[in-house]
């Protein structure tokens, strides 16, 4: 049974730059706005948006992603025919091999594709937040007749050369692209979700991989060989929100940012487009008689005793008795002991924080770090960790950590 | 945990008691009354048996059971979506010669032919009004170490002055029961009215499937209606029947009033860690989102599902799933079922609301601590 369109989400990467949040995950495994991993905007979207067959492709730190995915269930993703799958880098006949490019990363699962002999193949990332239509999208893609489609972002021109560029002409063709240019001709930024018939898409991922010069990347060989060959090339408007989480400070960002829908535009209450994760099956949040909550998210498990202001508390965490949160990311079971204050900072999960020691601080001038606490970590009673300090390990009791 | 396959079948009444609340069973039974913010009493036993490696089910349900074939759906929440076994409803038959069953003895006279089917040495019978984190296996294991025919669990404590009231015109009966001192009942009463701590039966029997099948068949040739009141009590000498005492926290509902109390109670941290802590309680899920507090909201000794917005002040309360409390709205010791919508300035005390309810803008609504009011299903105030 041909389907039209099956998605192929981009999960392999390792996040370095979130540091001590990514050591023992993948990116798109990393917790997110209080119930949620990154990976669920992904595949929440494509369920949204009518597509039932996902192929996630993983390589760094695989296993709790893995674990996560599962069959797919939460997602609606265990198909009969379709659904989720996971694509490791396998062992072939010829020999094995990493992942060498995102490219490659696909080039490799061709097989997979070819069994549901689809028409349409859409590329997703799975370190970016975004709530988006993808049938609008291919909907789009056929109107124009293309034969690649990218979705695009207006950013603003000074930020412009942070991105790979589009340049378009007032037909939405694509003329020209610019990595991360210099002197951007355009400001539309590619968001790294392509839409590609497939029969194009595998054409060149054949030649690209004949191509022992290649880096075997969408961005720096694929795009350009389509350019070449002047293929219909499309780009895909979007203006929702959008965020690489690809930083602790955007991480940090993002989250804040949930807190504050009706500016931000990262609506989570959307009964019309439901964000889908593997559910903590926690009892209700209870806040307790000392506890005092503000503008704040709460999840299920949380026992809160302490003061919570603008912050994010993941499932399972606790506040004890005079302890302090505010403008904090708090991954779920993690315990805070009384007395202590957290501030300006993320936690990751399973940390637990002793009586009276501090985490972080509000940014003052120009100092805006965003103290990082790594998994399973415990702070000791009355350490102190500085605002931009990237905590790994265990830190004792009454030391300092900058 | 190897031994994950239990050699018990469960067997539910999810209608029983439905007549000490008629508020609540108005659109559902029993079993699928909201309880503790995102649960509904089933969750508590079965979670509780499939906790013990019970993993065949089945459901003898009489009336109004929507609300829960919409809640069990597959069975898959509480892992019971299974192969073999799993979760099984049994609906009654409508057909004009075979009436609705009454007594616990013609529902399972209904399911003989299944029953004979199964390959279970053991039974678990058990009624949905109770909310517990049980240890089936320990029930069992002591029914199988005391040579006992049936064993039945109960709880040391006092009956509820809700119960006798109700009880008095004989809808569903309760049972007390008295005890040798190898715990074999030897007197087992019906709606007592003894003052005091007494032996109160949970309603949660354990028995060799070929006796029940035995017992059933001739209780059923006999007319018999009532498991308890025909088939066991008057035959206490033959039937070796043995009492289980159950020391872990438990929640009865036998009114509306007691429904609010039990719920209440989950606010000391104690009790809700009684209730959660000894193994996970499942449920159906939703896919809310956190619940957010928004700048000027207060909250103060609550407890809270997902999918909330609070804007208001909210103290000793109960929320259940999506409930939204507006701006300057304040809520006081009230239980807000799932989708409860209480509008900017109003002000209400001591009230149940059922799901989806509204009360508009700036209303004043206000129960007592011994008579709260109860709002039924999508009524707007």
């Amino acid at each position: 049974m041909a389907k039209e369109m099956i998605a192929m989400l981009l999960a392999g990467g390792q996040g370095s730059r979130l540091y001590t949040l990514t050591q023992n995950l993948a990116k798109p495994a990393v917790p997110f706005g209080g119930k949620y991993r990154i990976i669920d905007f992904p595949l929440s979207n494509c369920v949204n948006s009518g597509i039932d067959t996902v192929g996630i492709l993983t390589q760094y730190q695989p296993l709790v992603l893995n674990e996560y995915i599962g069959n797919g269930q939460p997602w609606d993703l265990d198909r009969l025919h379709g659904g989720v799958h996971v694509l490791p880098p396998y062992q072939q006949a010829s020999g094995s091999d990493w992942y060498k490019g995102t490219a490659n990363a696909i080039y490799q699962n061709i097989s997979f594709i070819q069994r549901y002999d689809p028409q349409y193949v859409i590329i997703l990332s799975g370190d970016q937040i975004c709530k988006q239509d993808y049938s609008d999208f291919l909907r789009y893609h056929k109107e124009k007749g293309a034969e690649f489609s990218v979705a695009v972002m207006e950013v603003p021109w000074e930020e412009a050369s942070r991105f790979g560029i589009m340049v378009a002409d007032e037909n939405d063709r694509i003329t020209e692209f610019q990595e991360k240019p210099k002197n951007p001709k355009s400001n539309l930024a590619s968001m790294g979700i392509y839409i590609f018939n497939w029969d194009i898409l595998k054409q060149y991922l054949e030649e690209d991989e004949a191509d022992p010069n290649s880096e075997n990347d969408f961005g720096k060989n694929i795009i350009p060989n389509l350019f070449r060959d002047n293929r219909r090339m499309y780009a895909y408007h979007f203006s929702g929100y959008w965020k690489d989480v690809g930083t602790i400070s955007s991480l940090w960002e993002a989250n804040m940012e949930v807190l504050d829908p009706e500016h931000s535009g990262i609506n989570l209450f959307d009964d019309d487009w439901k964000i889908y994760s593997r559910n903590s099956g926690m009892t209700g949040h209870k806040i307790g008689k000392g506890g005092v909550v503000e503008n704040s998210m709460i999840t299920d498990g949380c026992r809160i005793n302490g003061r919570v202001k603008h912050s994010i508390l993941f499932a399972g965490v606790r506040v004890e008795e005079g302890a302090e949160v505010e403008d904090a990311v708090v991954m779920g079971g993690t315990v805070i002991r009384s007395g202590a204050v957290v501030k300006h900072c993320i936690v990751a999960e399973n940390v637990e924080i002793g009586e009276n020691a501090v985490v972080g601080a509000m940014p003052e001038g120009d100092e805006k770090g965003v103290a990082t606490i790594g998994n399973n970590v415990f702070i000791g009673d009355g350490a102190k960790i500085g605002p931009n300090a990237m905590v790994r390990n265990n830190v004792k009791g009454g030391e300092e950590q900058w | 945990m190897v031994n994950t396959n239990a050699d018990v079948l469960g067997v539910l009444f999810p209608n029983s008691y439905d007549s000490l609340v008629p508020e609540l069973v108005n659109e559902r039974l029993m079993a699928s009354i909201p309880f503790g913010g995102r649960y509904r009493i089933v969750d508590f036993v079965l979670s509780s048996m499939v906790n013990c490696g019970i993993d065949n089910i089945s459901l003898i349900v009489r009336r109004n059971y929507l609300s829960l074939m919409d809640h069990l759906g597959s069975g898959r929440e509480w892992d019971l979506a299974r192969k073999n076994g799993g979760l099984n409803i049994i609906p009654p038959f409508a057909e004009k010669t075979v009436k609705l069953y009454n007594g616990r003895v013609e529902a399972l006279a209904s399911i003989l032919d299944f029953l004979r089917g199964q390959k279970e040495t053991y039974v678990v019978l058990a009624d949905t009004n109770i909310v517990a984190n049980f240890d089936f296996n320990a029930l069992i294991d002591q029914h199988v170490q005391s040579g006992a025919d049936i064993t039945v669990a109960y709880t040391e404590e006092e009956i509820p002055a809700s119960a006798k009231a109700v009880h008095g015109q004989g809808v569903d009966l309760y049972y007390t029961i008295d005890m040798n001192d190898d715990k074999r009942v030897n007197y087992m009463y019906m709606n007592s009215t003894q003052e005091g701590v007494t032996n109160f039966c949970l309603n949660y029997y354990v028995i060799k499937r070929e006796l029940l099948i035995e017992l059933i068949t001739v209780a059923s040739v006999r007319g018999y209606q009532f498991f308890e009141r025909d088939m066991l009590a008057p035959h206490l000498d033959k039937i070796k029947v043995y009492g289980y005492k159950y020391d872990g926290y438990v929640a009865r509902i036998s009114d509306l009033k007691s429904y609010f109390d039990e719920n209440m109670k989950l606010l000391d941290d104690k009790n809700l860690d009684a209730l959660f802590d000894p193994s996970p309680i499942y449920t159906k899920i939703r896919d809310d989102n956190p619940t957010r507090y928004i700048e000027g909201s207060r909250a103060e000794n609550v407890l809270v599902a997902d999918g909330c917005i609070i804007e208001g002040d909210i103290e000793n309360c109960i929320l259940f799933r999506g409930v939204q409390v507006g701006k300057g709205a304040k809520v006081k010791n009230c239980v807000l079922m799932q989708d409860t919508i209480i509008e900017a300035g109003a002000n209400v005390e001591y009230v149940i609301t059922d799901k989806k309810v509204t009360i508009t803008a700036g209303k004043e609504l206000r129960g007592t601590d011994s008579f709260p009011v109860y709002i039924a299903k999508h009524k707007v105030v």
